[in-house]
């Protein structure tokens, strides 16, 4: 499934972050908004804002953990497409310094830009075949809502947090967060522009502990 | 007869009065009714055609905003598609709304050259702000784009929550001299992705003017806001006052539009009042318009003076009129009131005289019948001696001769008191005929064949021409006394060898029966005294007769439900004709009898 696939491809680096084995993960489920949409065929995400929030649609959730944690040197380069005139993923966490591509894989002209506070850019108006790829750094933790100048129903996001652990919600809320080192951190569940709940953890090695938000 | 009437001319004085002071009220009530109605229609029209221009005047506000509203409508849908307006407004970068509007919006700050009567004039904003979506004002980070305005006045833009329709106000701007009073429109810009509306532009705009080609007639107009006028044609001072009148006028009188006159320096004006911005979340602003109502009511008293001047014309011709017409409506009543009155003194006369007459008739009638009877006695006495003395044989022929004439005259006396008995009778109204049928013929030739045997010498020749039977109604009685009256006039007064003529004929369901002779003629103007009573004419002492004769017959011929006249009377013949009413003949031979 797209969406299982797309969360494996989260996940990966994170894992690859990991210095030892013998970590501790976090699972549970987080409750998201109910949705009055009819149910999405092909699992087709949309960004909406509904008296200033901003939230996908249908509802997902970024679960992420807080706290110090070194600084890698090198982060992979991620990326946003734009496909059938829709942002693919529709909703990014990516740790702060991370590069994002934009690569154009409709027919027809996309600008992409942000007004948001955490990064402001605007790509302007490229192709599918534009080389090379308009990419961005995100070195400020924060919600970027993605737009496009010219199709002003598309609308994606980028969550930049200050953190490599950070994992997106499946459709019904559950998450599992691994290869996380042991210790006493703050763990948060994004679910909407406006909506952020937290719980502290205390993380044991080999221990998988259950967290439901809320 | 003008017999002088007591009629009281007081009460025809007062009745006349009345009348054409009921006259007079209704022509002066009907005219003033119809000066009021005309005088409080001609004000009515004025009010009205001052109320329709006022209106008139309005609706091409009202256009002229209607034209904003849908270009500013349009730029509001075209916002709102904008990805970079929404991204500004939701993604929290009003730093980046205003020049990301800016080129939008260009044109509408814009195009100072535009002429007043395009409709992008009315497009011609001054400045443009935005609001996010709780109603607050966006301040541009600078004035360059949205054009300038001062602090106190931008908040002033800000509204209670982001509206859901456009917002029709007005603002103080003083800082403008040239329009100190600046309109403002509030449109919603609604995000095309969930219907909300997530922000709204206001433009700020020079008022609309009122079209000024009435200005010659002294039109003036401005605008109500906060409790003050801006009426810029007027004094400071009369607008302060104005503005409270308005003020109270709003609270006592239709708080959405009306009018009520009033004066300003003197001069009386009509002041109307209208809500601009209606349902508007911004605070009420009037259009305020000052009608001067000088000329009108110039106008008015001129009319008034003219109703009153018609009406006076008026009211003088229907008091004529009333009065012409009162004097004749009365003139039969007053007529009649004098007839009736005069009516009934008469009445009283002739009453009273008739019972006086019917008294002395009376007494008199029985004088007669008294009188009658009293002498009948003695001449019945009288000739019984008078026959006696002259059945003595010593008397002497002269002597015997004498008694005869005295024995003759006892004889007249007795029928002259039958006659006045008769005549008594009938004046008391006690005479009544009893009514049956009689045969005139036989009562005729009895007379002519007395007559035959009559000693007179006048040698007198009878004609006659009757038919053998000629039944009437009457009584055999007094019949015969009419025949015997009026044959005997024809014997007596005839000329000796004169002729008598004896007529009768049936004619025209009447009996006529005439009588002539070949007497002297009755002289015309003793004619019609002939048949009083006790008239003899002129004729000789030595004709034997007491003058009841011909009263009696035609007193009797009356009684009979006939009729006894004069026919003739000239040098050659006198003749009487008496009418009777035919009868059926009796079935019996009773009438032969005589």
């Amino acid at each position: 499934m797209y969406t299982r696939h797309l969360l494996l491809f989260v996940a990966i680096p994170t894992l690859l972050a990991s210095p030892a084995f013998a970590q501790a993960t976090i699972e549970g489920r987080v409750a998201l908004p109910k949705t009055h949409a009819a149910p999405v065929m092909n699992m087709r995400y949309e960004i909406t804002t509904k008296s200033g929030v901003t939230s996908t649609n249908p509802p997902l959730a970024v679960v992420y953990l807080e706290g110090s944690f070194p600084k890698p040197a090198t982060l992979p380069t991620a990326q946003v497409a734009q496909k059938d005139l829709m942002f693919v993923p529709p909703l990014l966490p990516v740790q702060v310094g991370t590069r994002v591509e934009f690569p154009n894989l409709d027919d027809t002209y996309h600008n992409i830009f942000s007004f948001s506070a955490a990064k402001r850019f605007d790509l302007g108006r490229y192709r599918a075949d534009e080389k090379p790829v308009p990419a961005q750094v995100f070195d400020t933790a924060g919600l970027v809502i993605l737009r496009c100048d010219i199709h002003e129903h598309m609308r994606g996001l980028i969550l930049v947090l200050d953190t490599p652990h950070f994992v997106v919600s499946d459709p019904e809320g559950h998450y599992r967060l691994g290869g996380l080192p042991p210790g006493r951190y703050t763990l948060k569940a994004w679910i909407d522009s406006k909506t952020t709940l937290e719980r502290t953890v205390e993380l044991q090695n080999g221990v998988t502990l259950n967290v439901d938000f809320p | 007869m003008t017999a002088p009437v007591q009629v009281q001319p007081a009460e025809f004085a007062r009745f006349r009065t009345r009348l054409l002071v009921a006259m007079m009220l209704v022509v002066v009530v009907v005219a003033a009714t119809g000066l009021w109605f005309a005088q409080s229609n001609v004000a009515a029209n004025v009010q009205l055609d001052w109320q329709r221009e006022f209106r008139a005047e309005l609706a091409a506000l009202h256009a002229a905003q209607e034209v904003r509203h849908a270009a500013l409508a349009e730029r509001c849908r075209v916002l709102a598609r904008k990805p970079r307006i929404h991204a500004a407004l939701e993604d929290n970068a009003p730093d980046l709304l205003y020049p990301n509007a800016r080129d939008e919006l260009a044109d509408v700050l814009g195009g100072n050259n535009s002429r007043p009567e395009t409709a992008a004039y009315a497009l011609h904003a001054k400045f443009y702000r935005f609001l996010d979506g709780r109603g607050a004002v966006i301040s541009p980070p600078s004035d360059q784009d949205a054009g300038r305005l001062k602090h106190e006045v931008e908040s002033s833009l800000a509204l209670p929550a982001v509206p859901t329709g456009p917002q029709i106000g007005y603002i103080e701007n003083r800082a403008d001299e040239n329009s100190p009073i600046d309109e403002v429109i509030a449109m919603p810009i609604v995000s095309t992705e969930t219907g909300e509306a997530i922000a709204a532009i206001v433009l700020g705009f020079k008022p609309i003017e009122l079209e000024t080609r009435r200005a010659g007639l002294g039109i003036q107009s401005g605008i109500w806001l906060n409790g003050r006028l801006h009426l810029p044609t007027l004094a400071v001072s009369a607008q302060t006052a104005l503005a409270s009148e308005v003020a109270r006028a709003l609270t006592t009188l239709d708080p959405a539009e009306g009018s009520f006159p009033l004066e300003v320096a003197g001069a009386p004006l009509l002041l109307f009042y209208k809500r601009l911005n209606p349902d508007s979340s911004y605070p009420p602003a009037y259009e305020i318009c000052l009608f001067p109502l000088a000329d009108s009511l110039a106008r008015q008293r001129r009319l008034l003076w003219q109703f009153a001047g018609v009406g006076a014309l008026l009211v003088l011709g229907a008091f004529a009129a009333s009065h012409l017409l009162s004097a004749r409506l009365s003139k039969p009543v007053e007529q009649l009131a004098v007839d009736s009155e005069e009516n009934r003194a008469r009445r009283a006369r002739a009453e009273t005289a008739l019972e006086l007459t019917s008294e002395e008739l009376q007494r008199s009638a029985r004088f007669s019948a008294d009188a009658s009877h009293q002498l009948k006695t003695p001449v019945t006495v009288l000739r019984a001696g008078l026959e006696e003395l002259l059945a003595g044989e010593k008397l002497s022929l002269a002597a015997r001769e004498e008694i005869g004439t005295l024995v003759h005259q006892t004889f007249r006396l007795t029928n002259v008191i039958e006659d006045l008995l008769l005549l008594s009778r009938m004046d008391a109204g006690r005479l009544q005929i009893e009514f049956g049928a009689v045969d005139l013929t036989p009562l005729i030739e009895a007379w002519l064949d007395d007559l035959g045997a009559l000693p007179d010498g006048l040698a007198l020749e009878v004609e006659t021409d009757f038919p053998p039977a000629l039944w009437i109604a009457g009584e055999k009685r007094y019949t015969t006394l009419i025949l015997q009256n009026l044959l005997e006039n024809a014997r007596k007064y005839n000329r000796p060898g004169g002729r008598i003529r004896i007529m009768a004929r049936e004619e025209g369901g009447w009996v006529i029966l005439t009588i002539g002779n070949t007497g002297r003629p009755i002289p015309p103007a003793a004619q019609e005294h002939i048949f009083e009573r006790f008239h003899r004419g002129a004729v000789g002492e030595n004709v034997p007769g007491h003058g009841l004769g011909l009263n009696l017959a035609r007193e009797l011929a009356r009684l009979h439900r006939g009729e006894l006249r004069l026919a003739r009377s000239d040098d050659m013949w006198t003749e009487f004709e008496v009418r009777f009413l035919p009868a059926q003949p009796a079935p019996t031979t009773a009438g032969v009898s005589a």
